[in-house]
């Protein structure tokens, strides 16, 4: 039996009244078992194409599918099998945690009551007091345990970090992998590679409403700069770094070296600061800006 | 499913539908305890014969007396109070359940479940339709308590026929508000539409035997279409038909129309 795409678009279009176009021409395709990076600055189109899956905004030109369902036409069985988290989640505020997910549960009909409970253990999801009173990372808690509540093949979320704490995020982790080691898709959209990198098999790049780029987790990895800044204790002359693969000196005074490192060349950077005194080694994540630079210009070269 | 929008609608604001409920009450009990004072008061009924034309037109003091209990309550409560208070309710919850829902984001989550928005509106419909019903049937409730003890002698029929009316007028601005929050992202049009015809229509139905220009509009005034009067001369069960398919064709036209434009997310 092929594989049915859990996600796919046909030429995916959305130009909003105004003429703004936020979505050209989008061909993405996202397979069952998969967990699927959707990254983007603010305004790229990831909100949108999301809202497209979903059926809230209506597409002008083009089409999706979920599991071979066209989203717009059949929109109430391609959502049947798909769980979504949105990205400004608001839940009604005067019911508690479990009266709200009871009241989702009734709404979507066949959820496990116990799969149910199980995540709320797991996320530790603050249960009895009204949503009003719960913090935004709790009430995002109720929101990742109603889009994997009913067990869908398909889940979208929409930045779902943002508000969780470290721990929780690793458990979150934990919860994607296990989705997709199930059998099912996972489609994540967000601003950063750094909580995307390490769940995602694959990532795809979204800027001014165009996939720019679809990649695989390690060769983005391998292409993304990192910023490095390293204080020496002793005034240095020389250059430190000097002909180490990929590296770029930005400034360089007695005791502070700036540079950008691709993640290939990290080892001999640090090998080579260590060889040295230090007061401070700081290695800050690319500026997703940069990469998406990066990847744009090289399109446009043809490389 | 679908119908748990109806049972979030009602009971995430059944304190307030309470609270209009025995507002409404009370209000009722405020004016018949007032009526034992004029009943039968012949210089009241002089007094009220030198009222201007337009003013004894729009509280319906043209016909009959106000004397009566049948006359009173007409005047009082039928005229203006109370499809006032009823429609206050309905164009509020209709234009809140979806146009304020949505306003305030909190449509994207369950539209993005397996339901279809026609289906999600049509619920909403029937929350808003049981929502005016409690209040109409709060004052039926009140009138008829009263009546033996103020000495009202309304005729039960009538009583009835008016509480109809009450109800299939207050359930047609609710649709409106509600199919016009469907239609359009707007709260503002959800409330300021239906209020606007409301208010002319209230103006036209009043008005319409005084003025030759307005009588043809008369019939599209939801109160000139169930009756004036309802407690002395019953309602025009045509009327109450008309007002009530109109309500299902507004609320029909709604349903189609929100399944075709893009929701307003946060």
């Amino acid at each position: 039996m092929p594989d049915v795409a859990a996600i796919e678009t046909f030429g995916l279009e959305k130009t909003y009244p105004g003429n703004v176009q936020a979505l050209q021409s989008l061909d993405l395709e996202v397979r069952p078992g998969e967990v699927f990076g959707y990254l983007g600055p603010n305004g790229a189109g990831k909100s949108t194409t999301i809202r497209l899956l979903l059926g809230l905004i209506r597409p002008t030109g083009g089409r999706s599918s979920i599991f071979g369902i066209d989203t717009q036409r059949d929109g109430v069985r391609a959502r049947r099998r798909t769980g979504y988290l949105p990205g400004d989640l608001r839940l009604t505020d005067r019911l508690t945690g479990r009266e709200q997910l009871a009241s989702l549960a009734r709404l979507r009909g066949g959820v496990d009551d116990e799969l149910r409970d199980a995540l709320c253990a797991r996320l530790d999801v603050v249960l009895d007091r009204p949503i009003r009173q719960l913090s935004r990372g709790n009430r995002q808690k109720l929101g990742l345990v109603q889009a994997f509540m009913h067990r869908p093949d398909v889940v979208v979320l929409d930045e779902p970090s943002s508000g969780l704490d470290p721990l929780l995020q690793n458990e979150f982790r934990l919860l994607l992998r296990e989705t997709a080691s199930a059998g099912a898709s996972v489609f994540l959209s967000s601003h950063s590679l750094d909580e995307v990198q390490h769940v995602a098999d694959r990532i795809g790049i979204i800027r001014t409403g165009r996939l720019v780029d679809v990649d695989s987790v390690e060769k983005l990895r391998e292409r993304a700069l990192r910023h490095v800044t390293v204080t020496l204790r002793d005034p240095l002359a020389d250059d430190l770094f000097a002909g180490i693969d990929g590296v770029r000196v930005e400034s360089r005074d007695e005791h502070v070296v700036r540079l950008t490192a691709p993640e290939g060349a990290m080892d001999a950077v640090v090998k080579r600061a260590a060889s040295h005194p230090l007061l401070d080694f700081v290695s800050q994540p690319a500026d997703l800006e940069e990469i998406f630079l990066e990847l744009y210009r090289e399109n446009e070269d043809g490389r | 499913m679908a119908a748990e929008t109806l049972r979030r609608e009602l009971r995430d604001h059944r304190r307030a539908l309470i609270a209009w409920c025995v507002g409404i009450a009370a209000y009722v009990t405020l004016i018949a305890a007032i009526f034992p004072s004029i009943h039968g008061s012949v210089q009241f009924d002089r007094l009220l014969e030198h009222y201007p034309e337009a003013l004894k037109a729009l509280f319906g003091l043209q016909g009959g007396s106000i004397t009566t209990g049948a006359g009173y309550l007409d005047v009082e409560l039928f005229s203006l109070m109370l499809p006032l208070l009823v429609i206050v309710l309905a164009i509020g919850a209709g234009a809140r359940t979806f146009a304020g829902e949505e306003d305030a984001g909190r449509l994207e989550l369950p539209l993005a479940y397996p339901v279809a928005r026609a289906r999600v509106v049509v619920w909403k419909a029937v929350g808003v339709a049981i929502q005016v019903l409690a209040a109409a049937v709060a004052a039926l409730i009140a009138i008829a308590v009263l009546d033996p003890i103020v000495g009202l002698d309304l005729s039960k029929g009538n009583l009835l026929q008016a509480i109809v009316a009450l109800t299939v007028v207050g359930i047609l601005f609710g649709w409106i508000a509600l199919a016009v929050g469907a239609a359009v992202p707007s709260r503002a049009l959800a409330v300021g539409v239906p209020a606007a015809i409301g208010a002319t229509g209230y103006l036209v139905g009043g008005l319409h035997s005084l003025a030759v220009w307005l009588d043809p509009f008369r019939f599209v005034s939801p109160f000139w279409l169930v009756g004036t009067g309802p407690l002395r001369n019953g309602v025009d069960p045509v009327g109450v038909v008309v007002v009530a398919a109109i309500a299902v064709c507004v609320l029909l036209a709604g349903a189609w129309r929100v399944e075709r434009r893009d929701l307003q997310t946060p």
